[in-house]
């Protein structure tokens, strides 16, 4: 019969204390340690400080497709398929994530098996097999995945890559996190080989542990990972995103039924800074990932029944859909944005929709939060944010982003820096980073209607709206306001383009 | 009675759950795969009070299941209903408004939603430990007092199409959709939980049907209440007898049709407007889910035997000839017969019918070869593993019960199926392939981009 058993307060306090924190520099590899010794289950999360930003002009997605090999591949002496059988009766789970600027390699897995789990999975990563066959099948699957499902069956998406494209154009951030179909398809074995030498040495590679594993497998960790090849780690350069002269326009045709939108600037602020946290309950106020809580999920769908749901973000947010609203861990960014996501609308209510979040967001910019608003949403956060960190593994790769941004534990200092928080400090960080003027759009729109949406939206042709039933004389007056609402569209830098040529080439 | 609620709760304690500390070394080390104690109460109105106290200090997960799903859907033109009438539950009460009941999520800090399949819909809460009796307190009103405009009805109907919508570029929905319109003849499980699009366009026109129907199953003997984490089981009763307990019996009776037995193969040609790759799906009619039948579980295992990614098949066809992308196969639980599904994508399209060919020939295979005992070891190794590391935080302990719930009405059930598992054996497999896995059974959908539009 299993034991449930209790994670108490102080051992966690204990677990979070600067000391455990701190990486343990030097010579060896650093170590993120979160145990918790009764606990049945471990996660392994192998990090490595380098992504996508580091792909060789021309090899775009050479970061990924290398960390897919590895997470996908076998090790010198497992192949793949051997792999599989050794990992399957413990259900033990192995997976990769390449971002911008941090690959992570995931491995959970129940006490039972650690040693024999982690010896293959430390193996796959630190004398990976680089089979020619694997490399075929994830080299063609990651062009498969940008020609044929991002650009084609993945509507939503779709829309937030074009909108990182057009936010980032020229910056190392300008790519998606997979490459390109130019790049990938220029990428050899030889070249995932050489960066995996380059790039995968003690001066970047990163081992974060949590749950219930035994004393001493940190120090057995540390020596395994400490006997990778030495190197240098060296951050890519990043310039100052590109100011934005009004609004700047991506139209992207494909065939669509339904129209997304996403929208956004760069922002000079990350969970390292104050005013993050201050940003922080300006956005939750405004579009807390799928809740009621945000302004703009009452006012375009409870409201008006435009879509399915509106939100916003103040730095990158992947993952959260299906049947969880969490976001992924370890995606974190030297340079951050602010963005709105508007599910797809219909094709007649799309020009709406967007005049209906910049409508929005202008008043927020205008007019601020309320004193009981401001209430409101800080004590919603602070007990909201506790829930996103509610597994080991979770909480592992919040601590290991901490230590990406240099700041203390994100969630605890949510609570110390929301404590502190007045009206005045969100309401001033409002008007320091947002703008209703200066923005930029992508919108998935149906094949050939580009020029005529872009059209209309230049020349803020009026768009009212019609709705199946009636509705309260409030929203009709506001509407009214809406449908006229001006968006200066810079025309010089707005684009309409077929889908198919997006992610080609950097 | 709207208590306050201790913001300072979630702050004191670092939400961080696990799992008990047993060792799961082996298939039949422990009697029971639900590690925890399961307390079973019924309400005089036929309200069942499921509870399970987890080790979860100031946290809880408050579910609430309503045995109603798309199957329930037996009127025509009524598709999508039990997930549309999912929203309007979100529309407020006299008591509390739309907005009073947001307000009131937002200031316990709630992480809060809802959703439908086939047989359940379910409304989900994760909450501080001392906002139960909120909890409670909505959650009865809403269920009893539902009260909603025309207006805002018709107003959440366009938020319905929105959610098809979003999915629509995905060709893997309208594979689903094709699938079970083509598999089903009589049952409801020919529509999907979303409904047929012309119902959901249709829905702004239902306001009084919704009313009917918020009558006919948002009913206490239809229903159970589940709690997870940190309570007291004394004050828990003490809290539903309090709020559920004027809540009244229903009395419809629903008749489903049953769906005859299919006579022959079904192929649907699906063409489609983007970019894609060609997708086949093949479904099968398989059996209902039942805790005391070997059926369905030996089509688990056959699912494990023949399309894990350690099967022979996935390595043959992703691994070493790579002519697909992945394939997969599995049946999902369902009240009554559901569909095993195989889905697969093809790399290239000329070899579409020889993939078809493989699935096929591994699926007789496995109808006269005996699963070696090795094998059939490590899936149930691996389906024990599986199930006891998912059970670690409240709400996937709630989220998990619920299923078996849904299914039988019955929390224990989860235990029965695990047990059905370890007994096993090789002709069961073999027996459920030959009885389900049939050509004259089989629906088979074939999805390609337009020649026009290469």
């Amino acid at each position: 019969m299993k034991t449930t058993a209790l994670v108490l307060m102080t051992a966690l306090t204990i677990a979070l204390t600067p000391a455990t924190l701190c990486a343990r520099e030097g010579a060896s590899v650093k170590i993120t340690e979160l145990r918790s010794e009764k606990s049945p289950l471990v996660t392994v999360r192998i990090a490595l400080r380098a992504g996508s930003v580091n792909d060789p002009a021309g090899k775009e997605g050479l970061n990924a497709l290398t960390a897919s090999l590895i997470g996908s591949g076998g090790t010198r002496e497992l192949t793949y398929s051997q792999v599989m059988e050794k990992l399957y009766p413990w259900a033990a789970n192995i997976s990769s994530q390449a971002d911008h600027e941090l690959t992570t390699f995931t491995g959970d897995v129940h006490r039972d098996h650690l040693e024999a789990f982690y010896t293959i999975f430390s193996q796959l990563v630190l004398a990976p097999r680089f089979d020619p066959q694997d490399f075929a099948r994830v080299k063609e699957d990651a062009v498969n995945f940008l020609v044929n499902t991002l650009r084609s069956t993945d509507d939503e998406n779709l829309g937030k890559q074009a909108l990182n494209t057009l936010m980032f154009d020229g910056h190392p951030y300008g790519t998606t996190e997979y490459g390109t179909v130019s790049g990938l398809s220029a990428i050899t074995l030889d070249d995932v080989k050489e960066y995996y030498a380059k790039t995968y040495t003690r001066a970047t590679l990163w081992v974060g542990l949590a749950g219930g594993y035994p004393a001493g497998f940190a120090g057995k960790v540390r020596t395994d990972f400490s006997g990778a090849p030495d190197g240098e780690f060296r951050e890519v350069a990043l310039p100052p995103p590109q100011p934005i002269d009004g609004a700047e326009v991506i139209v992207v045709q494909k065939p669509a039924r339904a129209y997304g939108v996403s929208m956004g600037f760069p922002i000079g602020v990350t969970r390292k800074e104050k005013d993050f946290y201050a940003l922080m309950v300006a956005n939750s106020h405004f579009g807390e990932h799928r809740t009621f809580n945000g302004v703009l999920m009452n006012s375009l769908r409870g409201n008006r029944g435009l879509n399915y749901g509106d939100y916003s973000y103040i730095e990158k947010f992947t993952g959260g859909t299906g049947n969880t609203t969490l976001p992924n861990v370890n995606t974190p960014l030297r340079q951050q944005y602010f963005s709105i996501w508007l599910r797809p609308m219909p094709p007649a209510s799309t020009h709406f929709g967007i005049r209906n979040a910049l409508f929005e967001l202008k008043r927020l910019v205008d007019a601020g939060l309320s004193e009981q608003e401001f209430e409101q949403t800080r004590k919603f956060l602070m007990n909201y944010s506790k829930l996103w960190a509610a597994t080991a593994n979770r909480r592992l790769g919040y601590l290991m982003d901490s230590e990406f941004y240099g700041t203390p534990y994100f969630i605890d200092r949510i609570e110390a820096e929301l404590k502190n928080l007045t009206v005045a400090d969100v309401n001033a960080a409002i008007r320091k980073y947002l703008t209703a003027d200066n923005v930029k759009i992508a919108v998935v729109v149906d094949a050939g209607k580009g020029a005529e949406f872009f059209d209309n939206l230049a020349n803020n042709v009026p768009s009212p709206i019609t709705y199946d039933s009636p509705k309260p004389q409030n929203i009709l007056d506001e509407d009214k306001l809406i449908e006229r609402f001006p968006v200066k569209v810079n025309r010089s830098k707005s684009r309409v383009v077929d889908a198919k040529d997006l992610f080609e080439r950097r | 009675m709207l208590r306050g609620t201790n913001a300072a709760m979630f702050a004191l304690f670092g939400i961080y759950f696990f799992v008990g500390a047993t060792a799961l070394t082996a298939q039949g080390d422990i009697d029971k795969v639900f590690p925890y104690t399961i307390n079973n109460v019924t309400l005089d109105n036929g309200l069942k009070i499921v509870s399970i106290p987890f080790d979860s200090p100031g946290i809880v997960a408050f579910y609430t299941v309503v045995r109603t799903g798309s199957r329930n859907e037996v009127e025509a033109g009524k598709s999508g209903f039990a997930h549309f009438f999912e929203h309007m539950m979100f529309r407020g009460t006299d008591k509390y408004s739309k907005d009073a009941f947001n307000e009131m999520l937002k200031s316990i800090g709630a992480d809060n939603n809802a959703f439908t399949s086939d047989d359940e819909t379910v409304y989900h809460t994760l909450a501080s430990a001392d906002a139960l009796e909120t909890m409670m307190d909505m959650e009865s009103d809403r269920f009893m007092n539902l009260k909603y405009s025309e207006l805002d009805f018709k107003t959440e109907a366009g938020a319905i199409l929105g959610e098809y919508n979003k999915n629509y570029s995905s060709p893997f929905m309208t594979i689903f959709e094709k699938m079970r319109e083509a598999a089903y003849d009589q049952h409801t499980y020919k529509h999907t939980t979303m409904g047929f699009l012309k119902d959901i366009e249709d829905m702004p026109n239902q306001y009084q049907y919704s009313l009917t129907f918020f009558d006919r199953w948002y009913r206490p003997e239809n229903c159970v209440v589940v709690v997870v984490g940190d309570f007291k089981q004394d004050n828990l009763l003490a809290l539903a007898n309090k709020y559920y307990g004027p809540w009244k019996r229903g009395t419809y009776k629903l008749d489903i049709p049953a769906e005859p037995a299919q006579t022959q193969e079904k192929i649907v040609n699906l063409p489609w407007k983007a970019k894609t790759l060609p997708i086949v799906a093949m479904g099968y009619h398989g059996p209902a889910f039942s805790d005391n039948s070997r059926e369905m579980p030996a089509m688990d295992l056959l699912s494990q035997l023949l399309f894990s990614p350690t099967s022979d098949l996935f390595k043959k066809l992703v691994v070493e000839e790579q002519l697909v992308e992945f394939v997969q196969g599995s049946q999902g639980d369902s009240r009554d017969p559901g569909l095993f599904q195989i889905y697969t994508r093809v790399k290239d399209p000329k070899n579409i019918d020889l993939v078809r060919g493989e699935i096929e020939k591994a699926i007789e295979e496995a109808k006269t070869k005996p699963v070696p005992e090795e094998r059939l070891k490590a899936i149930k190794s691996y389906l024990r593993y599986q199930y006891a590391m998912g059970l670690d935080n409240p709400n996937s302990v709630a989220n998990s019960i619920s299923h078996y719930i849904q299914l039988t009405g019955d929390a224990e059930s989860v235990n029965r199926i695990y047990q059905l598992y370890d007994q096993i054996t090789p002709e069961d497999i073999m027996g459920v392939a030959k009885k389900f896995m049939t050509t004259a059974n089989r629906t088979t959908v074939i999805l390609k981009q337009e020649e026009s539009s290469q």
